[in-house]
């Protein structure tokens, strides 16, 4: 498990890392390495050059502007542990998801945008962008462009990324207080990856869901926007379900879960998880994912209120 | 006064452990093996020609480039052409004609008969280049059929070796159930249980640096057995033993997986002589996760009978093994769970019968447990399924037929004969431990609350056999006691992380009455103990333990005769206390002595008699059936190994073996492609390992039988929870879930299987 030969370049620019990139050789960039040196290892990836941004100032920022946050290139995992760090309801879906990526050591070197440009299918973070509509920021060669995280992935570690651009950041819209978020993840043990996971919000005005959002991990090739799971939750009454982990049959989270099992999810199958289970954690999932993201919603309303009191 | 809980500690948590990667040796070579990605199949052409090319590869071979080596110049010339893996017919275990015709080769030469198997080798300056060097050879391969499991391969549709059968070995144990019986029985258990193929996954890979001088061979390895590889690899390269010398130096594991000469030993040792320089082979996880050895790796089918009271009368155990590609010691293995197939319990009548079968996979061999956990899993997951059956209270079955203390010695059916035991004691100590009335009011509690996660309680009662079978059960070994005060304590065990550095010198202290500081172990060096059997079937401790108590026994003798001779007074006036020797007001320490009289050293074998260690495993399990993930709340050890030399040591070895039982039951195991090429992109990623933030509340409690086989009392503790915990966890998954079929859980518990099985046919509410 030692990579091929290959050569090293740390860039001080976002321009010369860019440069580097489209010089016509094939070329990686190394953000957290914590699957690139893995691949490399492995030769499954055998760049001819590195390109290491890790000395590049300024990518690793961490910014609110307006309604938006953006999350620069070199950001870490772990940067989004803490609820707070993020203002509101992403700051909670952030939270709540990261702690199911890897374990520390991983969470303190691997990068938010490195998983988007890595493109797992069983990435957090390539959901959780497909569902808050991100935004992601490359810079190549013929300069700068914008592509929606929604049109970003097109199947497993393939990517909208031209070779010689740089994914420089990341944006998402941030949502209100009406907003609340969950996540559940289903993994065999705390140190691989997802089964399958879902990312979820819900806006709730006048008691109505006015939005949802749902994002699948590792339910099909690629992060998927659960589109038709969203539609039939569109204007439901939110009841929070009675305690106990199973759903009751006709609640519209439990609906939800069923239409994203059969409509939006596309499983693939994997050594311990075939296509039927994989489908069915996703209508289990998506429903507790939705409890959460209304329990949230609640509790923050709850808060709004007693502030304004 | 002790910083460190272990002497080896300061060393290994520092830092400055010394495993065999980090010898620096000028000039070594670094092996790297081409191997096989698919498991089955024709070689047809391997070249490697363009690796010979590759700046750094020092050279490259194929099975065939060996055979047309010129003999070397060098001093050590004269060498045979690349001989087959020794096969190990160890004490019976492997009989001949199971070996017979179904060579193994170091380097494949016409079929490939396991996916990793190798099919070159490259030397180079480092890693880094030989690796280089790998990725230009060029072979290729015509796959065949492959078949993965026993039960398959014991079909004889797709053979490994043309014109002979798969099924390489026949056995049994105990005499044909008498049929009658299973017809008046009032309930009989059947079931199969799938024992999967599970890695020992030891943190440090192997490791083989082979370093020739002059005429001679230097090996350092991790390894369990540093004798017997001595003898293996002279008898190789057709040398007189003592030009050969295995060091094994800092090892990071091996439960099981270090005993042997494997194929990347044998070509390292021989390009080593060959080119005259030092090679070293240092496996990688990849590597090891293709091509270490397999355990377990069992088809069972069983038949428990019992009558209304829940009286055992009879259990019949079938076994189809996996042996991997070619007959080693994995042939004889499963007679081992033949041979405990009876338990712990007063059962009349026991037959074990088995196959041992060659599959498409590396070869199988004793992991940690080795040949028991098998024989646990099945009889105590019947267990439960019976006490079902019967609305009895699984504990009261159990307590209804275990053997009595008043019984021992204990001839079993199944030809063994356990030493001694208080299996009852066990039991209650892990009910008491558990709180298992508490939790049986949990869940009921939780079985009327339909918010409420199912849970569920699992015992296993377990006994097991430590020391080695009849003749493997000695150790060599001895003391001497030296002009500077110090004292050497020599063993030919080995230690690969069990603690022997600090548990041996403390025994042979306690044992002269001697300072603990000044006591040293020597192990683990066949330049300094040039007999040895080594460190496996836990018996470390019962046996060599017993040889450090005889030879000290010995010592004291012979410095009772100096004295008595330097004094002029019988020996019998002569005693011996607190590391001196008395006569009246005479006292004289043993530096003194030494100083006096010349060197004073005792060297002897010594042999054991079988032990067998038993205890109760306890698990809470919580299910949640709607994912089918599994979360053990509690788990309860307690294991009995006799004499307890060192009750933190102990400890760590119930702790350790628990863990890898919870991996077993809940974790481990090998997905297999169409191809028969387990699925391993992912490494650990795929295979999963409990981490610590699996491993649940364990409590180790322990009872304390001493063997009678030795007056030392100690038997193995190193096994115990590899044997006892799996079958308790499966057990507490079928409790929560009250499945009528117990072999529905298929281990390992992934949540697929448990949510399958969570919605199969339930048994019938019972007033438990
Ligand atoms: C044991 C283990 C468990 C893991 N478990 C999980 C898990 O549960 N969930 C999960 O999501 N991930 C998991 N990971 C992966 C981890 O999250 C990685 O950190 C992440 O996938 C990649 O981020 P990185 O910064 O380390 O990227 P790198 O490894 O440096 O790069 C990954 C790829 O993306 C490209 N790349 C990176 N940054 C950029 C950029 N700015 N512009 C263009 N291309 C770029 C690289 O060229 C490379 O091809 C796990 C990893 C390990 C080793």
């Amino acid at each position: 498990m030692k990579p091929a030969a290959f050569d090293y370049v740390a860039p001080r620019t976002v321009r010369e890392a860019v440069e580097a990139l489209g010089a016509g050789r094939d070329a990686h960039v190394l953000a957290g390495g914590q699957s690139l040196i893995l691949e490399m290892r492995l030769r499954r990836a055998r760049p001819e050059v590195v390109v290491d941004i890790n000395r590049v100032p300024g990518l690793g920022r961490l910014s609110v502007d307006g309604g938006t946050l953006r999350v620069g290139a070199l950001v870490r995992h772990d940067a989004f542990e803490a609820a707070g760090a993020v203002p509101g309801p992403l700051g909670t879906l952030f939270s709540l998801a990261v702690v199911t990526i890897a374990h520390p050591p991983i969470r303190s070197r691997g990068t938010m945008v490195g998983s988007l440009a890595w493109g797992h299918p069983a990435s957090e973070w390539c959901a959780v962008a497909v569902a808050m509509d991100a935004v992601l920021e490359l810079r190549g060669s013929g300069g700068a462009r914008e592509v929606a995280a929604g049109g970003f992935f097109h199947g497993p570690f393939q990517t909208a990324r031209r070779p010689d651009e740089l994914v420089t950041a990341v944006r998402f819209p941030l949502p209100g207080a009406d907003t609340g978020a969950g996540f559940a993840e289903h993994r065999r043990t705390h140190f691989c990856f997802a089964q399958v996971a879902v990312a979820a919000t819900l806006t709730v005005r006048g008691g109505l869901v006015a939005e949802a959002r749902i994002g699948l991990v590792n339910a099909a090739d690629r992060p998927v926007r659960a589109r038709a799971a969203e539609r039939a939750l569109l204007g439901a009454e939110v009841v929070l379900p009675p305690a106990g982990h199973r759903l009751p049959g006709g609640h519209p989270f439990a609906r939800a879960g069923e239409i994203a099992a059969t409509a939006d999810a596309a499983p693939v199958a994997e050594p311990y998880a075939g296509v039927d289970y994989k489908r069915h954690a996703v209508a289990v999932l998506v429903g507790r994912a939705l409890r959460q993201a209304a329990e949230d919603q609640r509790s923050r309303a709850a808060v709004h209120r007693g502030g304004h009191r | 006064m002790r910083r460190w809980a272990r002497r080896e500690d300061e060393r290994l948590l520092t830092g400055r452990g010394r495993y065999v990667a980090d010898i620096r040796v000028p000039g070594c070579l670094d092996a790297v093996f081409v191997r096989s990605g698919v498991a089955h199949g024709v070689l047809r052409e391997v070249d490697c020609t363009a690796a010979r090319e590759v700046p750094g590869v020092a050279g490259a071979w194929s099975a065939a480039d060996l055979m047309d080596l010129p003999a070397c110049p060098h001093a050590a010339g004269d060498l045979q052409d690349l001989p087959p893996v020794p096969r190990t017919v160890a004490v019976g275990l492997s009989p001949e004609e199971a070996v017979a015709g179904r060579e193994w080769p170091v380097l494949v030469k016409d079929r490939v008969r396991y996916p990793g198997e190798a099919v070159a080798v490259v030397l180079g300056e480092d890693r880094y280049r030989a690796e280089d060097g790998a990725a230009e050879v060029t072979f290729r391969i015509d796959p065949l059929p492959a078949v993965v499991t026993p039960s398959a391969a014991a079909e004889d549709s797709v053979r490994l070796f043309d014109g002979l059968s798969n099924i390489a070995f026949e056995g049994s144990a105990g005499r044909p159930i008498d049929e009658a019986v299973l017809q008046g029985a009032a309930v009989v258990v059947e079931a199969r249980y799938r024992q999967q193929l599970l890695m020992p996954t030891p943190m440090e890979c192997r490791t083989f640096l082979a370093v020739p001088e002059a005429d001679r061979l230097t090996v350092w390895a991790g390894h369990q057995m540093p004798h017997r590889l001595r003898r293996e690899l002279a008898a190789l390269l057709e040398w007189p033993p003592d030009r050969v010398r295995v060091v094994v130096p800092d090892t990071g594991g091996a439960f099981g997986s270090k005993s042997a000469l494997f194929p990347e030993y044998v070509a390292v040792a021989f390009l080593a002589v060959r080119l005259g320089r030092p090679v070293r082979w240092i496996e990688d996880r990849l590597e090891s996760m293709l091509v270490a050895t397999r355990g377990r790796g069992q088809d069972q089918r069983v038949r428990l009978a019992a009558d209304a009271e829940g009286r055992l009368l009879a259990y019949e155990l079938t076994i189809d093994a996996d042996v991997g590609a070619y007959p080693h010691l994995a042939v004889g293995l499963p007679m081992q769970t033949a041979w405990m197939a009876t338990g712990p319990y007063t059962t009349p009548q026991v037959r074990a019968t088995l196959r041992s079968v060659l599959t498409n996979t590396m070869v199988t061999y004793p992991y940690r447990g080795a040949g028991r956990p098998e024989a646990t899993v099945a009889l105590e997951r019947s267990m439960d399924a019976l006490a079902h059956r019967l609305g009895l209270d699984p504990a009261e079955l159990r307590r209804r037929n275990l053997i009595p203390p008043a019984s021992f010695p204990y001839r079993t059916p199944t030809g063994r004969c356990y030493d001694s035991g208080n299996y009852a004691a066990a039991l209650d100590l892990a009910l008491t431990t558990l709180d298992y009335d508490g939790w049986r009011a949990e869940r009921a509690r939780r079985r009327a609350d339909p918010a409420a996660l199912p849970l569920g309680i699992g015992l296993a009662c377990y006994v097991e056999r430590s020391g080695g079978e009849p003749g493997g059960l000695h150790e060599f070994g001895g003391v001497e006691a030296r002009e500077d005060g110090t004292v050497v304590a020599r063993s030919g065990t080995s230690s690969s992380g069990q603690s022997h550095e600090t548990v041996f010198p403390a025994l042979v202290a306690r044992t002269l009455g001697v300072d603990e500081a000044r006591v040293r172990l020597a192990e683990g060096d066949t330049g300094e103990q040039p007999q040895g059997v080594g460190s496996f079937a836990s018996r470390s401790a019962q046996v060599a333990g017993a040889m450090l108590v005889h030879a000290c026994a010995l010592l004291v003798g012979r410095a009772r005769e100096r004295a008595a001779g330097l004094w002029e007074v019988p020996v019998g006036e002569v005693a011996w206390c607190d590391g001196a020797v008395h006569a009246g007001p005479a006292v004289m320490d043993l530096a003194e002595l030494v100083k006096l009289t010349g060197p004073l050293r005792v060297d002897d074998r010594f042999a054991a008699g079988m032990a067998f260690p038993f205890g109760a495993h306890a698990a809470v399990a919580e299910v949640d059936p709607e994912l089918g993930t599994v979360r053990v709340l509690r788990l309860v050890a307690v294991d009995d190994c006799g004499t307890v030399l060192d009750p933190v040591v102990v400890r760590g070895q119930a702790f350790g073996s628990a863990v890898q039982g919870i991996g077993q039951a809940l974790y481990e195991g090998f997905a297999f492609g169409e191809d028969g090429v387990p699925l391993l992109a992912g490494a650990l990623l795929d295979y999963l390992l409990p981490t610590d933030a699996e491993v649940p509340p364990i409590e180790i409690r322990d009872t304390r039988t001493p063997s009678p086989g030795t007056p030392l009392g100690a038997k193995g503790a190193g096994e115990s929870g590899c044997i006892g915990t799996p079958a308790a966890i499966v057990n507490a998954v079928a409790d929560a879930l009250r499945i009528a079929d117990p072999g529905l859980l298929g281990t390992p518990l992934t949540p697929e299987t448990v949510w399958r099985a969570a919605r199969a046919p339930k048994l019938p509410e019972r007033p438990v």
